[in-house]
């Protein structure tokens, strides 16, 4: 390519004074690149072009100068690139939405705050309610338990009472009062003997507790001899059903070994009754 | 608030970038008359020539950044932001609507005060140094905004000849910008 004849073809002078289409412009970019006269040329013409229109130069009216900086805000620093503003342009104007931005964020931040402080008190006096009520629940709770075994100790002794007052409405319940033998402790001591189911009772709640080891054994006197009738359980508080017995002239509690005797211990004879 | 620094383009360039005040008003003192002899060129009026050329230097101040410096000199990007700022102005309705007016008073009063006469003043005062030829086309193209197609079709000139024409105008030119 002829370059020095390109140059002088009068596309460098179209190209810049601006006259130049699209294609002209792209195939100038492109070859300037490669060929540094065609740089030079374009170089050379615009500094002439700017000297000749230097000195056949209009001056304008003062006023202008003063008009044009007026209506522009200077960022007077070089501390490099700075957010800058031309006044009243409203494309050029981002540094007072800006502003108001972060004036809208200082007051969400503020509004923010205020809001966790107001939540926090709310949770705090919801918490010392819900401990209140909590401590309320338990204490219901625990009433509502103790009152509610309570009522199965009623139930439990309403049920013997019920019992008993059964068995002593019975025409065919023999009573057998069994006295305490002198020299043991004033107690007495009841059996309920039911002539036709041969079924045996013993209430035995006036009886004292026996010692460690020891258990009380009821005994039926048939025909003189003591006939082992059940042990006294200890857990037994009311009425005890005992053994069945035929058929007895007495029945008496004595003292024994845990797990009782097969014959009483006469020394430890607690109670004596004869129907 | 010219201080006596003059600055290297690059430099100038560099500040301008910055929005500096200081390298703002050197630009102004050294170019604004180059500038404004340009726009009178293309807007013979006065009023509309003041406004442009502040139009002109507020579109320097905004597009700055998109000004690169290794597609041409400073000027020259001035000198088309200029230029197409002022073929706009023209082609515009209000000033379109404003010249038929004026041409009515003119015919009543023949008073020409608000217009400058521009002949010896920018590139008129080169352009007017060449053949009448290439006068027309560098009126057409360069001061009036039309493209070359254009002025193929205005002047019933083949397209081809449009473009030699200009060209050769504008080697003429450049020869009268060096002497």
């Amino acid at each position: 390519m002829d370059i020095k004849a390109y140059i002088e073809s009068g596309v460098i002078e179209n190209y810049v004074l601006g006259l130049a289409s699209e294609e002209e412009n792209a195939e100038i970019n492109r070859l300037r690149v490669n060929y540094p006269d065609i740089d030079f040329a374009i170089d050379r013409f615009s500094t002439d072009l700017e000297l000749q229109l230097n000195s056949s130069s209009v001056t304008p009216p003062a006023y202008i100068k003063e008009r044009i900086f007026e209506s522009l805000t200077f960022q007077n620093t070089f501390k490099g690139r700075y957010l800058y503003t031309e006044k009243g342009d409203q494309l050029h104007t981002p540094v007072i939405p800006l502003k108001k931005h972060v004036f809208t964020w200082k007051w969400m931040a503020a509004a923010s705050f205020l809001l966790l402080m107001i939540s926090s008190v709310f949770n705090f006096l919801l918490y010392n309610r819900y401990s209140d009520k909590n401590d309320a629940y338990q204490a219901l709770l625990s009433e509502k338990n103790s009152l509610f075994a309570a009522n199965k100790v009623y139930q439990v002794s309403q049920k013997e009472w019920e019992l008993t007052s059964k068995m002593m409405s019975d025409p065919s319940m023999v009573l057998i009062r069994m006295k305490t033998t002198p020299g043991k402790n004033n107690k007495d001591a009841t059996v309920f003997w039911d002539s036709k189911t041969k079924e045996v009772y013993l209430v035995a709640n006036e009886l004292p507790h026996p010692e460690m080891g020891k258990q009380f054994q009821l005994w039926a006197i048939v025909d003189g001899k003591p006939v082992d009738a059940g042990i006294v359980d200890k857990n037994c508080t009311g009425i005890c059903k005992m053994k069945n017995t035929t058929r007895a002239q007495a029945f008496a509690i004595t003292l024994e070994k845990q797990g009782g005797n097969p014959n009483p211990t006469m020394e430890q004879l607690m109670v004596m009754g004869t129907i | 608030m010219n201080n006596g620094i003059t600055y290297a383009e690059s430099e100038l360039v560099l500040l301008l970038k910055q929005r500096n005040e200081s390298a703002y008003s050197y630009l102004y003192d050294h170019y604004a008359g180059s500038l404004y002899a340009i726009i009178l060129n293309i807007v013979p009026d006065r009023e509309l020539a003041n406004d442009l050329l502040q139009e002109v230097f507020i579109k320097i101040w905004k597009q700055i950044d998109s000004y690169d410096p290794t597609k041409g000199r400073l000027f020259t990007w001035m000198l088309n932001i200029s230029r197409n700022a002022s073929i706009d102005a023209v082609r515009s309705k209000s000033y379109q609507q404003s010249q038929k007016n004026r041409e009515l008073t003119e015919h009543a009063d023949n008073v020409n005060s608000v217009h400058t006469n521009t002949d010896k003043i920018g590139l008129r005062a080169i352009v007017n140094k060449l053949k009448d030829d290439y006068k027309v086309l560098v009126e057409l193209s360069y001061f009036e905004g039309y493209t070359q197609d254009e002025i193929s079709k205005m002047l019933k000139i083949p397209l081809g000849t449009v473009k030699t024409r200009l060209r050769n105008a504008l080697i003429q030119l450049k020869q009268v910008i060096k002497s």
